[in-house]
């Protein structure tokens, strides 16, 4: 590099092709501006560089404000250097821009004439971006390293500590030298010869070449309450050489990496790994283990042995393909499959094996089952082998025994026995024993079996046996047993004869015990008995039929209430014909095909007499009759019926008393009230006053509400008096008649009003009533039509009575004015309620009537129509 | 000056009719008594005067227990009447009844101003209208 001050030296005398020159000659961009930031000198990479980044080329001669126009960013920034290298300071800065950003550095040497003066400045502008990112990645890589998680350590080749990262620090602990910054020289430390760390090295320095090993190089305290545990830390320790260009050593470097954790996990699957071994060697069972290939890698202790028993040979580390105990047992063939299936295969295997010149049998259980190496992750399969042939010749005996027992049967108490007539020898099966109630397979004879019999049993069991012997005639006898324990039981025998060769070569049988069997019976029978008697006992009769109606039980009591001879087996329906096609029969049809109870009750007028029937399907298909005379309980219910009737008359009357105590009451408030008040009222203007005339007002006025008073209290002791009559006397009356004195008391009023009277009491002529009542009502009746009578027609009134079940009814229908029912309708036969301007209009007549008709249990309505008339329905209740 | 210009005895019994005008008379409380033994007779009255207040009462005295229209009734009709009127008329049930129910039944016209009994005093009177 030639120096800026060389520059100033030639300056004086160098011309611009001179000093253009040398600039050409600068590897970097390069130019020289004078005073007035006009170009002076500038080399091509100069031209190129503004070219390329700014888009502007230039020329010598050019203004250097060119440029800032270019990047008007860095204008200020720019004119502030340049200016400040014209003031003849010598100094350079970094450039950046773009993005992503490039450096540059620019350096500025001001140009001297001999005066010292400043007459232009020479501007170097280097691309520095290669070197940024070198010393990033430096950077970068150092602070890899120094965030290692291991141990990193560079040494001199002979030993000399030179660096280490933060981990490496925290290994050595704070007082170890190197960490200290002392010299320290890693190949001569005495702990490491014993560590093995020093020979790891030596061997690095000797191989050239890496060099890992796991070692033990400190401890760690651990501390836990009052007790502090001494943990022995691991480490993998790699020494590595880094080399120079002529392959000398240029540093040795170790990595440390702590795995004490992996080390533990090791150790403790080595101890895991014995524990295994030793259960595995001590099992019970042979226990062969293969790997994937089919090496057998482990035989336990039986397996050894059993090798040794059959005089296999045993052959660890063998294929198994050609190991002949796995040929024999064509272990081979269930390898395969285990691992094709990955699941277990369990199976008993019979083999032959000789030994010597004998061939013995042997059963063996084997299991196989693929076990994943948790490790490895490499498929295992282990075999484990049970000897069974001991149990295996215990089960095949016991089947044949079995078969014996199948074919005596020990269900339903059968025992087997069989005698061979050759030899005279008696064979008992286990369960014969049992039911003579002796010790299994104690001896027997065929004379000592017959013992047990009773004397009358014996006999016809040898009368039986003779036959057998001697006409091959099978039996089948009831007998008795004392047992060896002295018990009695009932038994069946059964004996078949068999020949051979036409030759009688044995009798066979069974024994049976049935005395249960005898006792269930007996039951049964007793049963049977205290049904019948039970169902004599009742008090009703019970039958059972099947479905064509034959009786197939009748009990005393049914048998009374058919009354005829012998019923029970025969048909009922053929025994009484008239009950075909009757009530009974169709309710037994109903329960059949219903097949669910069905009951009814019927009347037999010849006997006057009512019964209840239960009929229920049984599971047999036959019928349950089951069947009452309930006469007495008929006529029991009309009772009660009627005093239920008479009660609800009595429950009627005392509300309708409840209703008139209310009426009463409204009554008295109203009615009595009234005019007491205004005597009261009177009283007191009277007193108010001296004057002799107004007080003859008021005595006048005194006897008007008197008046009034006196005709309230009548017509209430009328009311009171009806109905306090509840038993008054009902007689024989005829409407007609009972009409005809009404029409007498009212002839005037009747001939003033002109009203036309009709009458139809041809459905019901007389009616049981009181006479009074029934004259009161027809007045009212008729008083009525003719007080509200319509002028404009010539008034009528039609009378009518018929009958219904609950009484005589009456009505009354006039062609009156008529009333507003939906107005006055609830006070319709209120006490002196009136709802016309009519002066005659009392409020008391129709009152009466209702009393009247009321306090005899009947009712009394009205329909009507303002401008039709009136209808009045009464019911009079009978009795 | 006297506090009532007109009052309504509505009663179908004259003795009342006649022993409460003279009541009111002698107390002089109010300029007119008329009196109707029909509450219908009212009713009309007042629907035909609505908006003319000279003619319409200050006060109604009204018994419950008439024939053709009861007080009932007429309380009924005359709910629907009231908010035509021009002027507000006080309306007191006179009557003999001293039945709870009756009271009750009343007290469901809001407007009525009070259950009075028969027969009047001339305190009752003096408090009329007030």
């Amino acid at each position: 590099m030639i120096l800026p001050t060389a520059y100033a030296k030639l300056n004086a005398s160098m011309n611009n092709a001179l000093l253009n020159q040398v600039v050409e000659a600068l590897p970097d961009s390069a130019a020289v501006f004078d005073k007035n930031l006009q170009l002076l000198a500038l080399n091509k990479a100069f031209v190129e560089n503004n070219k390329k980044h700014l888009g502007i080329e230039l020329k010598e001669g050019d203004s250097l404000h060119i440029l800032c126009k270019g990047y008007p960013d860095l204008a200020q920034q720019s004119l502030h250097n340049w200016k400040r290298a014209l003031t003849g300071e010598r100094f350079n800065f970094v450039l950046s821009f773009g993005n992503p950003p490039l450096q540059y550095e620019v350096r500025f040497s001001p140009l001297l004439d001999e005066q010292q003066r400043v007459t232009s400045v020479l501007m170097i502008i280097r691309n520095i971006q290669q070197e940024t990112q070198a010393r990033e990645s430096e950077g970068f890589f150092r602070s890899v390293l120094e965030n290692l998680p291991v141990g990193l350590h560079e040494f001199t080749p002979d030993g000399w500590h030179r660096n280490m990262n933060d981990a490496q620090r925290q290994i050595l602990g704070d007082a170890h030298p190197a960490v200290n910054n002392q010299p320290y020289n890693v190949l001569e430390d005495p702990f490491n010869r014993r560590t093995g760390l020093t020979e790891l090295l030596e061997e690095v320095r000797i191989r050239k070449a890496p060099v890992k090993k796991e070692m033990l190089l400190k401890y760690a305290e651990q501390h836990e309450g009052t007790v502090t545990r001494i943990q022995p830390l691991y480490y993998e320790a790699t020494g590595f050489p880094v080399m120079d260009r002529n392959g000398d050593i240029a540093y040795l470097f170790l990595i440390l990496s702590e795995i004490t954790e992996k080390k533990l996990a090791v150790l403790s699957l080595e101890k895991s790994e014995r524990l295994l071994h030793t259960i595995v060697e001590n099992l019970p069972v042979g226990y062969i283990q293969f790997d994937h290939y089919g090496f057998i890698r482990r035989v336990n202790q039986t397996q050894r042995k059993f090798f040794s028993q059959t005089g296999i040979e045993e052959q660890p580390d063998g294929i198994m393909m050609h190991d002949p105990f796995s040929r024999l047992f064509e272990l081979d063939q269930l390898f395969q499959q285990v691992l094709q299936k990955g699941k277990m295969i369990r199976m008993e295997k019979k083999v032959d094996i000789p030994i010597g010149k004998m061939s013995r049998e042997f059963f063996l259980d084997l299991t196989m089952f693929p076990v994943e190496d948790p490790v490895d992750k490499d498929q295992i399969v282990v075999a484990l082998v049970n000897d069974i042939t001991e149990k295996k010749r215990q089960e095949i005996e016991n089947n044949k025994t079995q078969d014996f027992l199948m074919q005596t049967g020990e269900i339903g108490k059968i025992g087997g026995w069989e005698l061979d007539i050759i030899t005279n020898r008696l064979r008992w099966s286990a369960q014969t024993y049992k039911i003579h109630e002796l010790p299994p397979y104690a001896a027997m004879t065929f004379e000592k079996a017959m013992t047990f019999y009773t004397p009358e049993s014996l006999k016809r069991v040898e009368h039986a046996m003779a036959a057998c012997m001697e006409r091959g005639k099978a039996y089948d006898i009831q007998v008795t047993l004392n047992t060896a324990r002295n018990n009695v039981i009932q038994a069946r025998a059964i004996g078949k004869p068999e020949y051979k060769n036409g030759r009688l070569i044995r009798i066979y049988g069974v024994i049976q015990d049935v005395t249960e069997q005898f006792k269930i019976r007996d039951q049964l029978t007793r049963n049977t008995e205290l049904m019948r008697l039970f169902f004599d006992t009742i008090d009703m009769g019970y039958a059972v039929m099947d479905k064509d109606g034959k009786v197939n039980f009748i009990n005393r009591k049914a048998q009374e209430i058919v009354d005829h001879g012998k019923v029970i087996g025969r048909n009922i329906f053929e025994v009484f014909p008239m009950l075909v096609g009757s009530t009974f029969h169709a309710r037994m049809q109903q329960c059949m095909n219903q097949q669910a109870p069905v009951s009814f009750s019927n009347y037999r007028p010849e006997l006057d007499k009512w019964y209840e029937f239960l009929l229920a399907p049984m599971q047999d298909g036959s019928i349950s009759i089951f069947t009452r005379n309930i006469t007495d309980s008929k006529k029991m219910q009309r009772e009660l019926r009627k005093a239920n009737d008479q009660l609800s008359s009595l429950n009627k009357y005392l509300v309708n008393q409840n209703k008139q105590l209310e009426d009463f009451a409204h009554i008295t408030s109203h009615n009595l009230r009234a005019p007491i008040a205004n005597l009261k009222a009177l009283m007191q203007i009277m007193n108010e006053t001296d004057e002799e005339q107004e007080k003859e007002l008021y005595r006048s006025m005194f006897q008007e509400v008197i008046k009034n008073i006196d005709e309230t209290l009548n017509d209430l002791i009328e009311v009171v008096q009806i109905r306090k009559d509840l038993n008054v006397e009902r007689e024989k009356l005829v409407f007609s008649e009972r009409l005809q004195k009404v029409k007498d008391i009212l002839f005037v009023d009747m001939e003033t009003s002109g009203i036309r009277l009709t009458t139809d009491f041809a459905e019901a002529p007389d009616i049981e009533y009181p006479k009074i009542y029934l004259d009161s009502i027809l007045q009212n009746l008729l008083t009525n039509a003719i007080k509200y009578r319509s002028h404009d027609r010539t008034p009528t009134l039609h009378l009518r009575s018929w009958t219904v079940d609950s009484g005589v009814m009456l009505t009354a229908e006039d062609n009156g004015i008529g009333i507003d029912l939906e107005r006055y309708g609830a006070k319709l036969f209120g006490f002196r309620k009136t709802f016309h301007k009519n002066k005659d209009a009392k409020g008391i007549g129709l009152f009466i009537t209702k009393s009247q008709i009321e306090a005899m249990g009947g009712s009394i309505q009205a329909e009507s129509q303002l401008g039709v008339g009136t209808k009045f329905i009464i019911t009079f209740s009978p009795e | 000056m006297k506090p009532l210009h007109s009052i309504f005895i509505v009663d179908d019994d004259p003795i009342h009719q006649q022993i409460t005008e003279i009541m009111l008379d002698r107390l002089s409380i109010s300029n007119a008594v008329t009196k109707f033994s029909d509450a219908q007779d009212v009713l009309e009255h007042i629907r035909a005067q609505c908006n003319n207040a000279s003619e319409l009462p200050d006060v109604i005295l009204l018994d419950l227990n008439m024939p053709v229209m009861d007080g009932w009734e007429f309380l009924e009709a005359f709910s629907q009447v009231r908010p035509t009127l021009i002027k507000q008329i006080k309306v007191y049930v006179l009557t003999s009844s001293i039945d709870e129910k009756d009271k009750e039944r009343v007290s469901q016209f809001t407007f009525v101003e009070g259950y009075l009994t028969k027969p009047l005093t001339n305190d009752v009177i003096l408090s009329l209208g007030k």
